[in-house]
Formats: C-alpha cells, sequence, structure tokens
C-alpha cells in the first residue's frame, strides 16, 4: 500500500507488533493536523447531503452533456471532486459517495477530473461518447458505479506494495443495494470491502459498499458476510471487471493480490490513503503532467479556492435523448 | 402486411391492453395472425409480450375479446417477474406464437404432462430489444420443456431472421457454438426465477437438455393441430378461451362486428414501476 499512512508508519513497524489500531489511529492524527479538515459527524454528514443536489446540461449520450453539482442553498456548482466532503467515519465504517452509473446501465459517465467543476459528462474514445458492452449473462453495470469524493488514485506515486501507479482517478466505488440509483446523487455508504484491479496497467481498486438505508447494510458488517447474503455478486464482480473489456477487443484484466477481496478494515485504510493523496493534490503538492484540476469553492486555504464557479453558466433545461440501439447488443464470451 | 399495436391506458396499470392490428384493423393475435410466415414453414411469426430486460409479466389475454396484450395479475395485483442474479427481468424477448394452443386436455406422452392452455411460448434470443406487440419473423432452433407446476410448458428457442447471428444459427448446437452459455442460462433462468415469490424450483423434462431444432417442429405442429381443433369449435374443453376472430371465415367464432367493439387508441404514458421491482433477488446454488 503506498502513501501516507505507510510512508509515516513503515511496514517494519507493523512487524515490531503494532497493530492496525495503531496504525489507523496515527493516520487519524495525520488527518487531523493535514491542512484540509471537514467535520465529520454523522448529523452534520445527513445534513451536507441533503443540501446537495445535481443539474443536467446539454443533452445526453452526447459530447456536450454535463451534470454539476449544486448547493441547493445557493443554486451554485460546487466540484463532486473537491467540495462533496468525503465524511470517512472509520468508528461506523461509513462515507460519502458519488453514483456516476446507474445499474443495468451502460453509458460510461464519470467525474471530469479536467473540467473546472468537476461535472459527471460520458467518456469519449475516439470522439464517439463510450458505452460498456453488455457482457453475458449481465446487463450493463451490475452495480451502482461511482467513486468516492476527495481521494485520488495518485499516478506519480508507485504504491510499495503492488508496485503500480494509481489511475488517476477518485476512488472507484460499487454500490450493491436493492435500488438502482440516479446519476449524480450522493450517498451516505456502509464500506464492505475491496478488489485491487489492474486496468491497463495502473492501480484501480473498486471499493465495494451498500446505502446506509439499504435493508443490506443491517445485515452486512464485512466482505465475507457478502458470500451468505449475496451468493454470487463478488464472484461475478470479480468476472465482470476482469472481462468487461474483451467486448472491446482487448485483453482480460488482472487484479492484484490473487483477485482476493481486501475487507473493510484494510479498505478503510486504502480510502484513508486516496484521501491523503488527493490532500497533497489540493494543496498543491505534487507535481506532474495531466494533473486533475483543483479548483474548488469549499476547502479554504487551499491554492485554487475560489468563491465560486462564475464561469460556468447554468441553463435551465436540458435534453433527454434515447439510448443508441447499438447498445442492446449482447456479447458472449468464448469457452475454451 | 404490416402489423401495428393499438395501445389503450397506460403501461402498469390494469387498464392496459395493446390490441394487435393489421393493416390499421384490429386482430387476434392469438388466432388471426398466421403461424407460418412463409409457404416453406421455415419463418414464423412471433408476437412479443415481454421485451428482453423488463419485468411486466405481460402476456396475450385468453379472456378478452380478440386477445390484447395485458398484464398478469395476481390477487388483483400487477404481476412483476422478479430479477434473480445475475439477470435482469426476461433475458429473451419472450412471446408466444400465434395459432398455437399447449392443450390442457392432452397429456403429452414424453413428458407425461397435461398442456398449460396457453399458446406455444417462444424465447427469441436476438440481440435487439423488441417492443410489446412487436410481430416478428423468426426461425426455430430447438425446444425446452418446462414443467411449470405439474403443467407441460414448452419454450421455443427462435431468433429473429433479421439478426446478424440469424444465418450462423440453423439448429440448437450452434447456439452454444455462437452465444456460449445461453442455454444453461434459460435453462437456470426458468428453473428458479418464481423462488423469489416463494415457489419452489421449476423442474425440466429431459435432465433440463434442449431438444433440437426437428423435435421443436414436432411440438409446433401439435400445437398448431390442437389450436385448430380449438377454433373449429372441435376441442373437448376450450376452457374460455375467447376464440373471436376477424379474418377466419370458416371458423364458427368469426365476426365482422368484433373490430367496432374493440375501444379506440388512448395511448398514455407508463405508470411508474414500484422500487421494489429493481431489486435483485440472490438465490444460493443459483445462475452465476
Amino acid at each position: 500500500m503506498r502513501s501516507t499512512l505507510l510512508k509515516t508508519f513503515p511496514r517494519i513497524y507493523l512487524a515490531m507488533g503494532y497493530n492496525k489500531t495503531a496504525a489507523l489511529r496515527l493516520s487519524l492524527t495525520n488527518q487531523h493536523i493535514s491542512p484540509v479538515r471537514l467535520n465529520s459527524t454523522s448529523a452534520n454528514s445527513a445534513a451536507t447531503i441533503a443540501n446537495i443536489g445535481n443539474i443536467n446540461q446539454g443533452t445526453k449520450y452526447t459530447t456536450d452533456f454535463k451534470n454539476y453539482a449544486i448547493d441547493k442553498n445557493t443554486g451554485s456548482v460546487i466540484s463532486y471532486f473537491h467540495d462533496i466532503p468525503l465524511d470517512l467515519n472509520v468508528e461506523k465504517r461509513e462515507a460519502n459517495m458519488i453514483v456516476e452509473i446507474p445499474r443495468w446501465s451502460n453509458a460510461k459517465f464519470e467525474i471530469s477530473t479536467s473540467l473546472p467543476g468537476n461535472p459527471i459528462v460520458q467518456d469519449v474514445k475516439k470522439g464517439e461518447v463510450r458505452f460498456v458492452k453488455n457482457l453475458f449473462p449481465y446487463h450493463g453495470y451490475i452495480h451502482n458505479y461511482g467513486a468516492f469524493p476527495q481521494t485520488w488514485e495518485d499516478p506519480t506515486t508507485k504504491n510499495e506494495s503492488i508496485n503500480l501507479y494509481g489511475d488517476n482517478d477518485p476512488l472507484d466505488v460499487c454500490e450493491i443495494g436493492s435500488n438502482i440509483i440516479s446519476t449524480g446523487t450522493v450517498k451516505r455508504v456502509k464500506i464492505l470491502g475491496s478488489i485491487a484491479l489492474i486496468d491497463d496497467g495502473e492501480l484501480d481498486w473498486k471499493v465495494i459498499v451498500v446505502d446506509i438505508e439499504d435493508p443490506l447494510a443491517k445485515e452486512v458488517f464485512d466482505i465475507h458476510h457478502l458470500f451468505l447474503k449475496t451468493p454470487g455478486l463478488l464472484e461475478s464482480t470479480r468476472s465482470w471487471f476482469r472481462d468487461y473489456k474483451l467486448a472491446d477487443g482487448k485483453p482480460q484484466n488482472e487484479f492484484a493480490f490473487n483477485g482476493k477481496y481486501k475487507n473493510s478494515q484494510e479498505t478503510i485504510e486504502i480510502i484513508q490513503e486516496c484521501n491523503q493523496s488527493w490532500k497533497r493534490l489540493i494543496n498543491g503538492q505534487v507535481k506532474g503532467d495531466k494533473l486533475p484540476t483543483t479548483e474548488n469553492v469549499r476547502c479554504k486555504g487551499t491554492p485554487n479556492f475560489k468563491s465560486s464557479f462564475e464561469d460556468i453558466s447554468l441553463k435551465s433545461s436540458s435534453t433527454e435523448s434515447v439510448v443508441p440501439s447499438i447498445v442492446q447488443k449482447i456479447y458472449y464470451i468464448p469457452t475454451e | 402486411m404490416t402489423y401495428t399495436t393499438r395501445q389503450v391506458g397506460a403501461a402498469h396499470t390494469l387498464e392496459y391492453k395493446a390490441y394487435i392490428e393489421k393493416d390499421g384493423k384490429p386482430v387476434s393475435p392469438f388466432h388471426d395472425i398466421p403461424l407460418y410466415a412463409n409457404e416453406e414453414k421455415t419463418i414464423l411469426n412471433m408476437i412479443v409480450e415481454v421485451p428482453r430486460w423488463t419485468n411486466a409479466k405481460l402476456e396475450i389475454s385468453k379472456d378478452l375479446k380478440l386477445n390484447p396484450i395485458i398484464q398478469d395479475t395476481k390477487k388483483g395485483n400487477l404481476r412483476f417477474v422478479r430479477n434473480s442474479f445475475p439477470h435482469h427481468g426476461y433475458i429473451h424477448n419472450y412471446g408466444a406464437f400465434p395459432q398455437t394452443w399447449e392443450d390442457p386436455n392432452h397429456v403429452h406422452p414424453e413428458t407425461k404432462a397435461k398442456g398449460d392452455n396457453d399458446p406455444l411460448d417462444v424465447c427469441e434470443i436476438g440481440e435487439r430489444v423488441a417492443t410489446v406487440g412487436e410481430v416478428k419473423q423468426v426461425k426455430v432452433l430447438g425446444v425446452m420443456a418446462l414443467l411449470d407446476e405439474g403443467e407441460t410448458d414448452w419454450k421455443i428457442i427462435a431468433i429473429d431472421v433479421k439478426d446478424p447471428f440469424a444465418a450462423k444459427l440453423n439448429d440448437i448446437e450452434d447456439v452454444e457454438t455462437h452465444l456460449p452459455g445461453l442455454l444453461r442460462a434459460t435453462n437456470e433462468w426458468f428453473r428458479i426465477y418464481k423462488i423469489p415469490d416463494g415457489k419452489p424450483e421449476n423442474q425440466f423434462a429431459f435432465s433440463g437438455e434442449c431438444k433440437n431444432k426437428k423435435y421443436a417442429e414436432e411440438v409446433i405442429n401439435e400445437c398448431s393441430e390442437a389450436w385448430k381443433e380449438l377454433i373449429a369449435g372441435k376441442s373437448v374443453d376450450s376452457k374460455g378461451i375467447d376464440l373471436t376472430n376477424t379474418t377466419l371465415t370458416s371458423s364458427p367464432y368469426y365476426s365482422d362486428v368484433a373490430i367496432s367493439e374493440i375501444p379506440a387508441a388512448n395511448p398514455l404514458p407508463a405508470a411508474p414501476i414500484d422500487k421494489s421491482i429493481d431489486k435483485w433477488f440472490f438465490i444460493s446454488g443459483g445462475a452465476h
């Protein structure tokens, strides 16, 4: 594992008998003394989420589509990446996530790391908006897929235990609850575990969570509970991420740790590291090419803090449009 | 020959009805649409009831005049099929062959079970998601014999003749070659789909084996013959099926006034589906 936690608390210390709780406490102290800190009481976080809305701009399924997070009180744009608090509660193992792609849909929506205000846009490849292929027996994405705000997989520093660079994006999240959650929704979620995908040679963690309001959240407290409560889901999640690019003529993806799932505690440490990486980013402490924009309106004291995204003028309407029918196609993986 | 639908009411309500029209005039999808779409009998007409990846259990009504497609109900509630992980809704374009009947008065010699009193079911495996009431031209590839609560419920496997795969698929073994895993998933889907409703797993005759095209054609032929007796008024028991039709002048149930008794088109936007229908059910030892 990379970055602050293990840099300040090398593995040799762990080997000397310091347990994970100690490591965790240390990292919390780091969080406490770092320049950006946000309150994280539950009541506070619920209120924060309730005040965040989102607005569509442009026509869906085109390159001009954007979905911005907005402050409901003022109607002004805030950044999904930087301004929505992660609000990680280590004891309750909860945090805020942003849903980019609703379950059973195909359009590859993601938080833009380069556009001011970090709207959710549809990924573009060779000028065409991207749709994930239906890989039999699945229909589109099999989770409500999204990201943790205020996290970043650092592409400038190699992860010490996996020997890979991060993918330069916020940490990815798979929400497994019963409801289909729409693009741009901010949800309080319970952290259950994670799997380390290696996507095009970059480290790309997928964190498994469940909406705290879902009935399942009362029954599962760690990754292994899912083997009983949602049989097949973790195996399917692994094979989905392994195979989803086969339909585009690419090879299978690989996993670090032999595709073994990390548990809830280990995952919290990964989230904390990515949160630390983000803090270095937002504080201007990371040097490199193609780094994300760090413009924000809520992280006071950071170099690119500003009072508002005044250049973004919101239009009142957005045009609905139809998903192209090619997205209905199903790809079958040849058997050996 | 163009088939269209005449929608009455909003989808996902008790009022919803989708009538089938031929050249703008209402026809019965059960009785008026010919089973075969060419003289060689290699292409068949299929009526789509449930588009792939949807949950509403829509079916050709047996009771209503001209047999519109309606949503099945149970104890007054609209029926939706549950999502059994890893599947989303129905995994095929699901529907029926016109002018066929699985005769409940007849015990099949091989499955040892009676027919389920419905038109013959079809699973269309092409890539395009169909629409409710669409009349597709398909070619037959095979058949599975589901035993649904003790009745024979044949599931014909077919593909839209316009599908890019259609030319490559000529019999059941081609399905496994070109669409690997589909037949196994189909088998699993029909076995488990009622488990979330608290019902036991369904069984298949022939140990779940999918029979080939030739066998399927024999099943279709039997169901076609059963329907011919039904529409001629010669069946032992027609089980209250509305046999009114607007094109079969030699049938005792032909009516030239039925068309005027069908409500005018009144398409309304679909009613929202309850969020509970989005739930995924995880079944131990199920399909994944």
